[in-house]
């Protein structure tokens, strides 16, 4: 090992950087091929309301292609196929002549330019039999009063009913909580809301669908998972897989608004099978924030503990609100449960989930899918315990927290796995001496307009969703790797990379495993024709299980490399016999022997051998299901400066601890933190997507002018922004490596909420903490 | 159902394009173009800077049959100072402003807006007489002009007349200008006293949900002059006048000041919208006031 | 009256003539007829800075921007930064400061960095949070962003100082 160069601990550059910095890379909505037309989505001006007929008469005449809901399948769908088929729920349809939120696709045109489209989707008229009141409330959409926003939904294959707006249940017990609550010393119990986020990924969603000559279409767009997309296409038209081609684009951020495939694939595919013509579909702004958002979580919490500071039990229940379709809030349901239930060992456990109709813009996953709200809420609640207590917080923390060797199922109850790798103490440590925990001192003992506090955050998020056994979600990877004949690689993967550096460091996996430079490695344009199925770029999985999909096809290409080595190097006895690196002398790939360094041969030669001797390309493809999905623990310690007289709260200090296991690449795991914290001060004190209630209406109108997130003057000072990472190693993992993205961002907001309590000695239990309601309770609790 | 709902104009909206056509002129000089608003009066739009009156097309919100755009007209920017007044040219943007020592030195105030207002993209485009033409209560070149007790040039093919800042908006969106004419140039007398602006918001680029400006004057540590003005606090941006009769002749002493900046919440009329509370922007006008007044008590030329 | 304007303009150099509608918006004619897709629409209402150009040297949102406006003078994109595959010090400091992530609001954060070095070599990092606080980004924080421009400014300092 001494002699071997690590690319894995050497910096460079990602492979997409040098045509991104000059604006040429191409995402789905700068594509075009000849003869394109550009499609528009006619979309509900009602929340809730029952379409009678469509006049299309002036569109035909503007010469455009229209499509409505008799021009669809009828049959319900749910866009995310990440669950398997008996716990997936399906209420969408292409087209609906029952729209459910002001902006439920209800027809589409298609036209030569966007004016045309525009001018026919504007042209389309309908008459309506029946419009309701929006029910914009979850609790009062489970109540008699309110309509039923769905009445018939499928389960699996099966028709159910839906009763009380109550779109999916999940309960779980474990052990016997209210005997926990009458033995525990302290009991706290707190009620919890959310805002209703925007993804705002930067790039709006986008398809261009076009037909082949052969009768295949080839689907350009959006999304996080190819293969998803072109089983749904299948599911919803009945179009054979086999004449479904997929191209992964690059995508411009997601953020989880593309795990379900984006409504806007399936209605132009419709539009393309209808004119025959190649269709592109991009999204304004506007539309975009009425595609998706995220869910809203009401909770109510109650925990209990034994005045050393173990716990003894927990009560937890959720009210998801889940806007007008189900974009799988069921398996939300579960996750909410996993993370509580593996930040804390509570012992005793009950739990309610329930997820619930609204006339609003479908919820779906947005970076942690629950965990930002779920560990905020418990971050804030474990805070209150500490002080309760009279227990130092990062104290109670350690004493309680689930870590190495525990049963781990942050996924949610089919999905359990062991702890192998756990930096929790080590970042907890640091952490508190960077910020200068000690001396943050007492709300109440703080004055003067202007109060600086610290607080303290910590979670986890799981690294994919696999385990040891087949539970209620799909989770395997696949990867493709090919030496060319001039010892070059090319490597594909279905897997999306949203911009994170996710495929860069599948990259340095394979030159890690095959000691070839990372420039020789290149990756090749994927398709779901030319890859193995992948599930989704989502649930941190992309490094963990994708990077290990590609460790091991790089590990099935070397064992080959070998026997073709073998053949080459007369002495050698067999293939184990020989070990590969890079030569820094000779910059080469080396096949050799260890103390016998005449006998090598560079992969280069080896190549060029093998081609010429027609001894075959070699190549290696994978399908990886991982039995494990380690979590990657994430500290944070924030320090904010709160004016008392505004209730404006501004970022003083940042310490961001990440337990990643091996980083393969520090200065992206830097930048995951960096923009996990800025997501989580967005959602802590500025985002929401409140609602008009009488139209039901976004009051933003989808203008992102009252949709705000933070900019680079809301950020703290660079020097003020520290991140650890903890000296671990995860064995399931490739070279020892664990994922990031969403543990980047999930304690974040619960350690903003605590500093912010620190400072001033108020907890908003309300999300986001606008100035408005922190100058409230600033008034309320000091009696101005 | 006991009320009718209507629908939503949404499908109207396309932020990707101006969806519809119009007749689009480019005077070169301002007869001509006074000319042309003769002519086509209320069905005609002026474009300037742009980046109201387009963003106000794309979403359906005006529909201009005719737009002139009064870019050439290159007479209509300026910011040059006489022995009384500074006067600024409606064409005049944001970043000109910016870059004015003149500004900088004899209306603080607005240079604090300028500083404040939207991304350096948005002050190289928009204009000072399209801010004011647009008439949104949250305009934060609304304030300042208001404490400098600026007045308005409005100039028409029948001849122009000058309106005091405090008369030229009438409501959200609404001012005194007839369709026929034209934001000339803006006059801000000459004054001894410190100005300043501050406003509050959601983040570092966005509308205010409130701000204030304040123009003071001293005299023997003594307030001689006071003018209080504040946005978004109101159907259109006002004058605090109450509160600055209070402060006439009182000491400066941050207590007082505190004391009675806190009277402005008698004399606005706030709602509440998607940025914040009525009940919020009360009590933060009180803050903004008194903080802007600290701020222009440190400028004031002693 | 005019229904269909003829408009001469530069783009990153080159001389161009078009006939355009008056409704045409530059970020359009940038991207559909002329294929420069490096300028990116994301909000269209001027408050997220993706489709900043430079025009005649000053920033400006090509999505707020009549295409009859640009008549007569030079606009350049983020395809015109790089001269000849070379890049210029913002791209090479975005690069290696890791500033990139999705990508898709970078050519924005680049023509404003660009703008921003011309006429300040030494920003503060107050100055440069100022300059860019009109062009969003959601995966970076914009931490790495803020650094790759004042390591652009150090070494645009060393080469001409």
């Amino acid at each position: 090992m001494v002699d071997k160069v690590s690319f894995i601990n050497s910096k460079t550059l990602r492979k997409d950087a040098f045509v991104k910095v000059r604006g040429l890379l191409k995402f789905t909505n700068d594509l075009e091929v000849p003869g394109m037309l550009i499609g528009r989505i006619v979309r509900s001006p009602y929340a809730f309301a029952d379409i009678k007929s469509f006049d299309v008469s002036e569109a035909m005449r503007l010469g455009a292609v229209v499509i409505t809901p008799d021009d669809v399948p009828q049959k319900p769908f749910n866009p995310r196929l990440v669950s398997v088929n008996e716990v997936t729920f399906k209420d969408h349809y292409v087209l609906t002549r029952k729209p459910r939120y002001v902006g439920d696709p209800i027809a589409a045109v298609a036209a030569p330019t966007e004016e045309l489209a525009q001018k026919a989707a504007e042209s389309i008229k309908f008459e309506v039999e029946r419009v309701y009141e929006p029910v914009l409330d979850p609790f009062k959409a489970m109540s008699v009063e309110s309509p039923l926003i769905h009445e018939k939904i499928m389960k699996g294959d099966e028709w159910i009913e839906v009763k009380n707006n109550v779109a999916a249940t999940l309960n779980y017990v474990e052990g016997d909580v209210d005997k926990a609550f009458r033995e525990a010393d302290v009991v706290i119990e707190r009620f919890f809301k959310t805002g209703k986020r925007y993804h705002m990924q930067l790039e709006p969603k986008a398809v261009l669908c076009v037909p082949e000559a052969d009768d295949k279409i080839t689907i350009y767009t959006t999304t996080q998972t190819i293969h998803n997309t072109r089983i749904l296409i299948h599911q919803i038209f009945g179009i054979p897989l086999s004449k479904i081609n997929v191209v992964k684009v690059p995508i411009g951020g997601s953020f989880g608004s593309s795990i379900q495939t984006n409504v806007l694939v399936p209605i132009a595919v419709a539009l393309c099978l209808k004119a025959r013509k190649p269709v592109k579909l991009t999204y304004t702004r506007e539309e975009d924030m009425l595609d998706h958002s995220n869910f809203t979580f009401n909770f109510r919490i109650k925990i209990g503990a034994k005045k050393d500071g173990t716990l003894v039990g927990a009560e937890f229940e959720n009210i998801l609100d889940v806007g007008a379709h189900q974009i799988q809030p069921y398996p939300l349901l579960g996750t909410s449960l996993g993370w509580f239930v593996s930040l804390y060992k509570w012992r005793n456990i009950r739990y309610i989930g329930k997820a619930v109709y609204t006339n609003k813009v479908p919820g779906c996953a947005l970076r942690g899918y629950g965990a930002p709200e779920v560990t905020w809420a418990v971050e804030v609640i474990m805070d209150e315990l500490a002080e309760k207590l009279g227990i130092d917080p990062v104290d109670l923390r350690l004493k309680n927290y689930v870590g190495l060797g525990d049963v781990f199922w942050g996924q949610g109850p089919t999905v359990r796995s062991v702890i192998k790798s756990d930096g929790v103490p080590e970042l907890l440590t640091k952490g508190k001496e960077l910020i200068g925990w000690e001396s943050r001192g007492r709300p109440e003992d703080k004055k003067g307009r202007f109060r600086r506090g610290i607080g303290v955050g910590r979670g986890f998020h799981t690294s994919g969703a696999g385990g040891p056994i087949s539970g209620e979600v799909i989770d395997y990877s696949g990867a493709v790797l090919r030496l060319n004949e001039d010892g070059t690689l090319e490597y594909i993967t279905a897997l999306q990379d949203h911009g994170g550096g996710t495929l860069d460091a599948h990259v340095k996996i394979i030159a890690e495993e095959l000691g070839v430079p990372p420039e020789l490695i290149s990756l090749a344009t994927a398709t779901t024709e030319n890859t193995p199925y992948d599930v989704c770029t989502h649930a941190s999985r992309g490094t963990y299980v994708g990077g290990e999909a590609a460790r091991r096809a790089a590990q099935l290409v070397k064992q080959k490399i070998f026997e073709y080595a073998t053949r080459l190097l007369n002495r050698v006895v067999n293939p184990e016999a020989l070990k590969i690196r890079y030569d820094e002398e000779v910059k080469q790939t080396i096949i050799y022997v260890e103390g016998s360094p005449d006998i090598k041969i560079t992969l280069k030669d080896l190549a060029r051998t093998a081609w010429q001797r027609n001894w075959g390309t070699i190549a290696a493809i994978v399908s990886y299901r991982a039995t494990s999905a380690p979590p990657s623990f994430t500290v944070y310690y924030v320090e904010v400066e709160v004016d008392t007289w505004t209730g404006k709260v501004r970022p003083v200090r940042v310490v961001a601890g990440a337990d990643v296991g091996t980083p393969i690449n520090r200065d992206l795991v830097e930048g995951q933190l960096h923009g996990g914290f800025a997501m989580a001060w967005g959602m802590a004190f500025i985002e929401d997507t409140p609602y008009n209630p009488e139209t039901g209406e976004l009051l933003s109108r989808g203008l992102i002018t009252d949709y705000k997130i933070p900019t680079a003057q809301d950020i703290p000072r660079v020097e003020d922004f520290k991140v650890i990472l903890a000296n671990t190693y995860e064995p399931t993992g490739p070279f020892g490596a664990k994922g990031l993205g969403e543990a980047a961002m999930n304690p974040a907001v619960g350690a903003i909420a605590n500093a912010v309590y620190n400072a001033i000695g108020v907890r908003i239990y309300e999300l986001p903490m606008t100035p408005d309601k922190l100058l409230k309770a600033i008034k309320e609790k000091e009696g101005d | 159902m006991s009320r009718e709902l209507r629908p939503v104009p949404i499908n109207l909206r396309n932020t990707k394009i101006i969806p519809f056509e119009f007749q689009y002129f480019e005077p070169e000089s301002l007869e001509e173009a006074l000319q042309l608003l003769r002519t086509y009066g209320s069905e005609a739009k002026i474009l300037a800077g742009g980046t109201d009156l387009l963003v106000k097309m794309k979403i359906r919100a005006v529909e201009p049959k005719y737009v002139i755009n009064i870019k050439l007209i290159r007479e209509l920017r300026y910011v040059r100072a006489d022995r009384d007044s500074v006067r600024i040219g409606a064409l005049t943007t944001w970043r000109d402003l910016e870059k004015s020592d003149l500004i900088r030195e004899e209306v603080p105030a607005l240079y604090d807006a300028v500083k404040s207002m939207g991304s350096l993209q948005i002050r190289n485009m928009a204009t000072v007489g399209g801010n004011l033409c647009n008439a949104s209560p949250a305009a934060d070149s609304a304030p300042p002009l208001l404490v400098h007790e600026a007045k308005i040039k409005l100039t028409s093919i029948e001849g122009t007349r000058e309106i005091p800042i405090t008369e030229f908006f009438t409501g959200p969106g609404m001012t005194v200008m007839k369709p026929y004419e034209l934001l000339h140039e803006i006059i801000i007398p000459k004054r001894k006293g410190g100005s300043s602006f501050i406003k509050v918001s959601r983040v570092a680029m966005d509308l205010a949900i409130a701000s204030a400006a304040t123009y003071v004057e001293v005299e023997d540590n003594t307030i001689k002059d006071v003018k209080i003005a504040l946005g978004s606090v109101a159907p259109r941006p006002i004058r605090a006048r109450k509160c600055e009769a209070a402060l006439i002749g009182k000491k400066v002493d941050e207590g007082v000041l505190r004391e009675i900046a806190s009277l402005v919440a008698g004399e606005i009329s706030p709602i509440d919208d998607v940025r914040g509370s009525a009940w919020y922007r009360r009590e933060v006008s009180k803050v903004l006031v008194y903080d802007s007044l600290i701020k222009s008590l440190e400028r004031v030329r002693r | 009256m005019i229904w269909v304007v003829k408009i001469t303009f530069k783009v990153n150099g080159q001389p161009i003539t078009l006939d355009v509608k008056p409704n045409e918006l530059l970020i359009n004619v940038l991207r559909d007829k002329l294929k420069l897709t490096g300028t990116k629409y994301v909000c269209g209402i001027g408050e997220c800075g993706a489709c900043t150009v430079l025009l005649d040297g000053e920033p400006i949102l090509s999505c707020l921007t009549l295409a009859v406006d640009v008549n007569g003078k030079e606009v350049t994109t983020i395809e015109g930064i790089s001269k000849n595959d070379e890049l210029s010090e913002v791209q090479e400091a975005f690069m290696e400061e890791g500033a990139i992530q999705c990508g898709y609001c970078i050519p924005g954060f680049i023509i404003m960095s660009e703008y921003l070095l011309r006429i300040n070599q030494k920003p503060t990092e107050e100055e440069i949070k100022e300059y860019l606080k009109g062009n969003l980004c959601r995966c970076t924080g914009y931490v790495n962003i803020i650094r790759a421009v004042k390591r652009a400014s150090e070494s645009r300092t060393t080469k001409t100082g």
